[in-house]
């Protein structure tokens, strides 16, 4: 009973920081830089999420559509107007993190002036209507939140294997120099890079303002779990940061069992800490400066 | 009226003047891009208080509190040992969001989220501290004891050699120098600098909870440490004088009081970000960061 209810949050939990996770992988394999603001993206796009659906009541189909459109702008511009120019001077990869801590705390202050510290809900579906499950309480929005994911995260899988600019991104990803030589526009499928990623950000966003609430301070916590995810999972590689985030929201969903719950935070650093120590490339990356 | 109110800028600027110049050994000097630091001043601050209300001296609690912080920064050295740049950011940053939730949920020990209140004014063998002035005059001495040792450090031949370890750390290595020492032994000092000032906060604002120590505040030492420029502690005084000063000028602006702290961080984001992108060096500073 309880083991399956675990399993359930777990997996609701792990498919959020699974898309978090990878989007920050899709920027982080072209860019080779930490891009912390990866949870500013969230954060604003959970409250442009929450403005048009619960103050301008716009139709549901249409603000997923102009949240997910708006992520990406947002993470495109960032990367237009602050990570380019901070490249152009040959900045290293340490003052483009200062630069995305920066910017991340810009934004989380920017929502709060705006919309205020307060925790909000987000109304969309009242009577969500639950099934029992093998003895656990699971939602029909629940359902369709873990599904959509892996149908966006089996997709995403397809598109880095087959599709021209996945494989773009794969040579990028490889070596950014040799790409260049190749003929290949760098910058452009780093700018494409941004932008898928920050899409997927866009779609983390709303499923969280479906599932629980958002606040201001949101980004950074979601951040440190994507980021761990990704480190877990190996953040070279395509599946593993789909498989490391399902591994935390699992990890941290059973660890309630022993642990209070307020000690959440705790188990994922310590597995942050176990993998950046022990096996730093993550289980499916590959040992390549991944630690440099 | 204005007087107590340059009397308070000046006890703060103070705090963060160890602060930064303390942050600045680690990240600077030795290499060290450690987001840990508002943990030690937080260790700090709560050590202090908490002994403080239970009855310790507070001369005791005092140095009780940098040596705690110190410890931690003994701790987060060797667990991140191997670790270099961006992932010993990360890592450092999610021991900052560990102790954070320690303040939060040790209930039993640091009052919650409800945090300390009433930490009472230092007594220093017989002599207590009661007015502002007094106490700026006491944060002020520790300030000025807390620069120049650090500037005695960074000119001596050990500061030196924790140069050489952020310049060339195989280098070092290979001339026989037991870089791993060097590393946890700059963040022992750093991390002891900070716990006074935190032990220094707390007995000055006389209330302190967790939330006066969430990561967000990171950003005031960082953009201190970068405006200043690294590895110059000229820079850093400098820094922390005009990054604590200029956001206060705020307050003369007509915006509700509840919005000003919002606003502040806001502007240090904006102020790091934009000398990053026209100077990253800073005022006086002579290294670049390094991954």
């Amino acid at each position: 009973m309880v083991f399956t209810q675990l399993l359930i949050n777990g997996l609701i939990g792990g498919s959020i920081y699974a898309l978090i996770a990878c989007g920050f992988g899709f920027i982080y394999t072209t860019n080779r830089f930490i891009h912390f603001a990866h949870g500013a993206t969230v954060t604003v796009a959970a409250y442009i999420f929450y403005w048009m659906i619960s103050i301008l009541a716009w139709p549901f189909a249409i603000v997923v559509i102009l949240t997910i459109l708006a992520a990406s702008l947002f993470g495109f511009l960032m990367h237009l107007l602050i990570y380019m120019p901070l490249k152009r001077r040959n900045s290293s990869s340490t003052i483009l993190l200062i630069a995305s801590i920066g910017i991340m705390i810009f934004f989380n202050n920017l929502i709060q002036l705006i919309f205020g510290a307060e925790v909000k809900i987000i109304y969309v579906f009242e009577n969500a209507k639950g099934v029992n499950l093998f003895g656990a309480h699971i939602t029909i929005l629940q359902i369709t939140m873990i599904l959509t994911v892996f149908a966006i995260l089996v997709g995403l899988f397809l598109f880095r294997r087959y599709s021209k600019l996945g494989k773009l991104m794969q040579a990028v990803a490889d070596n950014p120099e040799l790409a260049k030589t190749s003929g290949i526009n760098s910058t452009n499928v780093q700018h494409w890079s941004f932008i898928i990623g920050s899409a997927m950000a866009g779609v983390a966003a709303i499923l969280i303002g479906l599932e629980s609430n958002i606040e201001p301070i949101m980004g950074i916590t979601l951040m440190v779990h994507g980021f761990t995810a990704a480190v877990i999972g190996g953040v070279t590689s395509i599946i593993g940061p789909i498989f490391g985030g399902l591994m935390i929201g699992l990890i941290e969903n059973f660890g309630v069992w022993f642990l209070p719950a307020s000690y959440k935070a705790g188990i994922v650093f310590g597995l942050l800490l176990f993998f950046l120590l022990v096996r730093p490339q993550g289980i499916f990356g590959i040992n390549k400066g991944t630690r440099e | 009226m204005i007087g107590n109110y340059i009397i308070h800028l000046a006890i703060l600027v103070s705090i963060y003047i160890i602060l930064s110049v303390s942050l600045n050994l680690a990240l600077g000097f030795t290499g060290l891009i450690n987001l840990g630091h508002i943990a030690f001043f937080g260790i700090g601050a709560y050590t202090s208080a908490l002994l403080t209300l239970k009855g310790v001296p507070f001369p005791i609690a005092f140095i009780l509190a940098g040596l705690i912080a110190s410890m931690s920064g003994f701790v987060l050295a060797n667990i991140t040992n191997k670790l270099k740049g961006d992932y010993l950011a990360l890592a450092t940053l999610g021991f900052s969001l560990v102790v954070y939730s320690i303040f939060i949920n040790w209930g039993s020990v640091t009052n919650g989220p409800g945090g300390l209140a009433a930490i009472p004014r230092p007594n220093i063998f017989g002599l207590q501290i009661v007015s502002n002035t007094s106490y700026l005059v006491f944060a002020l001495t520790i300030c000025i004891l807390a620069v120049l040792i650090i500037s005695k450090i960074v000119r001596s031949r050990y500061g030196k050699l924790l140069e050489a370890v952020r310049d060339d750390a195989i280098g070092t290595e290979a001339l026989g120098k037991n870089i791993y020492k060097l590393k946890y032994q700059s963040m022992m000092i750093s991390a002891f600098f900070a716990g006074i000032a935190g032990s220094l906060f707390a007995h000055y604002i006389s209330y302190i909870n967790p939330a006066s120590f969430y990561i967000h505040d990171i950003i005031v030492f960082l953009t201190i440490v970068i405006v200043g420029g690294l590895a110059s502690i000229k820079g850093s005084v400098v820094a922390a004088i005009i990054i604590i000063v200029l956001p206060e000028l705020l307050r003369f602006v007509n915006i509700p009081s509840y919005m000003i702290g919002t606003m502040q961080q806001i502007l240090y984001a904006g102020i790091l970000i934009a000398i990053l992108m026209i100077r990253p060096r800073g005022i006086f500073g002579r290294i670049d960061l390094e991954s």
